[in-house]
């Protein structure tokens, strides 16, 4: 056997040299965390003293525990309501925004302020907005308008507090999707619409048979893309209302606040983890059409 | 400069194994010794007045070298836990209590070094119920001494209640008929503020009602005795005042509303003084003067004046509520170490020392040894906190650290399931459940008596 290398061989080392620091990473960063999560998740898991296995306690501590339920519950009302929200709100403002008018590119810029500023910043802008004793929106609703009799605590009353996070992240997520569509709708071609203009095609039409199919393929890699965000969201909706358990503020609760539960953390990440997986599975076959 | 650091490492470093090799003669400290020393005062100003006392302490001490280290109260537990596994432990730490004795009952600390420092001030120098938080499970001596420590009490305004002729909220009877009184949302006014949100501090508040009540947690044999008539009394108690608290679930922030004028009663501890004698503090809070917007008043310079606090409450007994915190000998096996940690500790407690560190937060700072407590020096505090209150409410304020109560001690005897109780936020969960999500006070106890048995 030689040691000599033929080129072939010599451009694959060379290709393995230049993304071994990569794959070194994302083995050390992303698959090594996920495989010691599924392996911790079998075991009661002690800081001071070596864990110890317990098969699926872990599991069956969660599937029997009425909150976890009822975490997955909060979780799909979230992503459901977020999603189907920023979609619509985005397609509103981007089909707005196709049109000509006035300061368009100033309006355009604007509107994407919500997106680029920083979570805790807006978080605080709004607790500020609905304190209930301070807040400009009780101020005006409550003391001006009279449209409410009492004052009341939007953000911390455990009713409305899960559709304040909702719409926080309708407000605060739309651009993204408005960004997105807006550039696929400069896209289509204009003879489309004056074709359609010429066989007699009102507005409803141009939009149901033009418009939408255009705008398919985009709106539903952004509405996978919002689902897996949203179904891992935690900062946003823990900074603004911290009684809203979605499945991620759950975990962090059960995993890390005073005792940690680290074995069942784990367990109800992969749990979190199989359902998102499952949900991408059937969505990009299904609606994307893989 | 350089050089002389230089030496001093290099004989720190060679003289540390000679003398860990000498072995019997642990406080005649021969050789230069090098210790750390974590603190939990975080704050930039506090780090330079620590670091004033340590330069002192050094230029008397030549051959001892201390490096302050510090470390955010959160992250104490693990810091030391990492430390202890990794064979690094400072010499000398600065925690709160409930940690101390949690470091000290995992056997993390060199209790005859606390124990002995203590004897040597001398045990009646301390307030006795401040040493009792520091006692061993056994009662056989104390895992860390005493420093300073904050009391709890309802703040209110005296202007208030003159006018309307009520008695200072001390009992159960007088807090919730002042706080009635006050309640009127229609004008945003609030008649008082406890916590009803899940975390430490809706805990806070309602341990010194139980304790009032006689409810505790456990038995002194450890057995669970949440589940009583007394604590379902205090949780109902709790509830019916939370409804006089500002819409929704609250906790500390809430004091804001105080500082404005729009609220008679709030539990807070005694760090507040601070915030209430500068005007600023409040001054740059929200008011109509800032946002003429808000429908609110204009702070009031005469908010301090009108302000005074009850730290000790009573229904069946009085109950006081604070934290301690407390300094502590992690046991790093070398003797120079805990010898020079020691020597330092003893200079922190001489009058002037003990003095100018308390002098960083007046009146969030208490001294626990008596004598201080009444020194003139002590007295004359820079942001005239003494001034402003006088001498005879900081002396009160003092005198409540020595009722301090708190769930983990029953007759003298510290249960540690108390404090695993407390860091799960099983009693605030609770509050909340009650206060917020309307459930009823006997599904609410049960729900927290069974989780509490799950962690037991």
């Amino acid at each position: 056997m030689s040691t000599k290398l033929n080129l072939q061989q010599r451009e694959s080392v060379l290709g393995w040299g230049l993304i071994a620091p990569s794959v070194i990473i994302i083995l050390s960063l992303i698959l090594y965390p996920i495989l010691t999560n599924i392996f911790s998740s079998f075991f009661k898991v002690s800081l001071m003293e070596p864990d110890t296995f317990i098969g699926l306690e872990n599991y069956r501590n969660i599937v029997t525990d009425g909150s976890f339920w009822r975490a997955v519950l909060v979780t799909f009302v979230y992503v459901t309501g977020t999603t189907i929200g920023t979609t619509l709100v985005g397609l509103g403002v981007a089909l707005v925004m196709n049109r000509k008018f006035p300061l368009r590119g100033f309006v355009r810029s604007l509107i994407l302020l919500p997106y680029v500023a920083p979570v805790f910043s807006v978080v605080y802008a709004w607790k500020f907005f609905f304190d209930p004793v301070n807040g400009l929106f009780i101020d005006i609703t409550v003391e001006r308008l009279g449209l409410f009799d009492q004052r009341f605590n939007l953000i911390g009353n455990p009713e409305s507090a899960l559709w304040v996070a909702i719409i926080f992240s309708i407000w605060k997520n739309f651009p993204f999707t408005y960004l997105m569509l807006l550039s696929r709708l400069q896209a289509i071609d204009r003879n489309l619409y004056e074709a359609a203009d010429v066989d007699g095609a009102g507005g409803w039409q141009k939009f149901r048979y033009i418009t939408m199919p255009e705008l398919y393929f985009v709106m539903g890699s952004i509405v996978l893309l919002r689902v897996i965000w949203n179904f891992n969201k935690f900062e946003d909706i823990y900074l603004l209302t911290d009684n809203v358990k979605v499945l991620s503020v759950y975990t962090y609760f059960k995993a890390f606040v005073g005792v940690a539960e680290l074995g069942q953390g784990s367990a109800l990440v992969i749990l979190q983890f199989a359902l998102l997986v499952g949900f991408i599975l059937y969505y990009v076959k299904k609606v994307l059409k893989w | 400069m350089k050089r002389v650091f230089f030496i001093v490492l290099t004989a720190a470093l060679v003289g540390i194994p000679l003398f860990a090799n000498g072995g019997d003669e642990p406080e005649k400290s021969s050789g230069p010794v090098t210790i750390e020393f974590w603190t939990t005062e975080t704050q930039s100003d506090r780090q330079a007045t620590i670091q004033v006392l340590v330069d002192t302490f050094q230029i008397m001490n030549p051959d001892i070298t201390v490096n302050v280290i510090p470390v955010d109260e959160n992250d104490m537990a693990t810091q030391i836990n990492a430390a202890a596994a990794a064979g690094t432990l400072p010499a000398l730490i600065e925690a709160a209590t409930p940690n101390t004795v949690a470091f000290g009952s995992a056997g993390l600390l060199d209790r005859s070094a606390a124990t002995e420092m203590i004897d040597e001030i001398g045990r009646d120098k301390f307030y006795s119920g401040v040493l009792k938080l520091n006692q061993t499970g056994a009662g056989d001596g104390f895992y860390s001494l005493p420093f300073h420590g904050w009391v709890q009490g309802i703040w209110y305004r005296n202007d208030w209640f003159e006018k309307a002729g009520l008695n200072p909220p001390e009992t159960w009877e007088d807090i919730l008929k002042a706080a009635k009184y006050f309640y009127d949302p229609a004008k945003n006014q609030y008649g008082i503020l406890v916590g009803t949100m899940a975390e430490a501090y809706s805990e806070q508040c309602f341990t010194q009602f139980a304790m009032s009540n006689n409810a505790g947690l456990f038995d002194k044999n450890g057995n669970l005795i949440f589940n009583s008539p007394a604590m379902k009394e205090t949780v109902e108690y709790y509830a019916e005042l939370a409804k006089y608290n500002p819409p929704g679930p609250q906790t500390w922030r809430a004091r804001d509303y105080y500082l404005q004028g729009k609220m008679a009663m709030f539990f807070y501890s005694t760090y507040i003084m601070d915030d209430l004698a500068l005007a600023e503090v409040a001054a740059g809070s929200l008011t109509a003067e800032n946002f003429a917007e808000l429908a609110g008043s204009s702070f009031d310079p005469d908010l301090v004046k009108n302000t005074r606090m009850v730290p000790i409450i009573s229904n069946k007994r009085p109950a006081g509520y604070g934290t301690i915190v407390s300094l502590a000998f992690p046991d790093t096996g070398d003797s120079a170490k805990t010898a020079a940690a020691r020597k330092f500790v003893r200079y922190l407690y001489s009058p002037n020392a003990y003095i100018t560190f308390l002098h960083m937060a007046p009146g969030g700072m208490n001294p626990v040894l008596k004598e201080i407590a009444t020194n003139p020096r002590f007295q004359q505090d820079p942001k005239k906190i003494f001034e402003n209150y006088g001498p005879e409410k900081m002396a009160e304020i003092i005198n409540g650290l020595d009722s301090i109560e708190t769930f983990g001690i029953v007759d003298g005897k510290r249960i540690d399931a108390a404090s695993v109780i407390y860091s799960k936020q099983i009693i605030p969960q609770m509050i909340y459940k009650v206060t917020q999500e309307g459930m009823s006070v006997d599904e609410a106890m049960s729900w927290a008596e069974a989780e509490m048995k799950k962690i037991m």
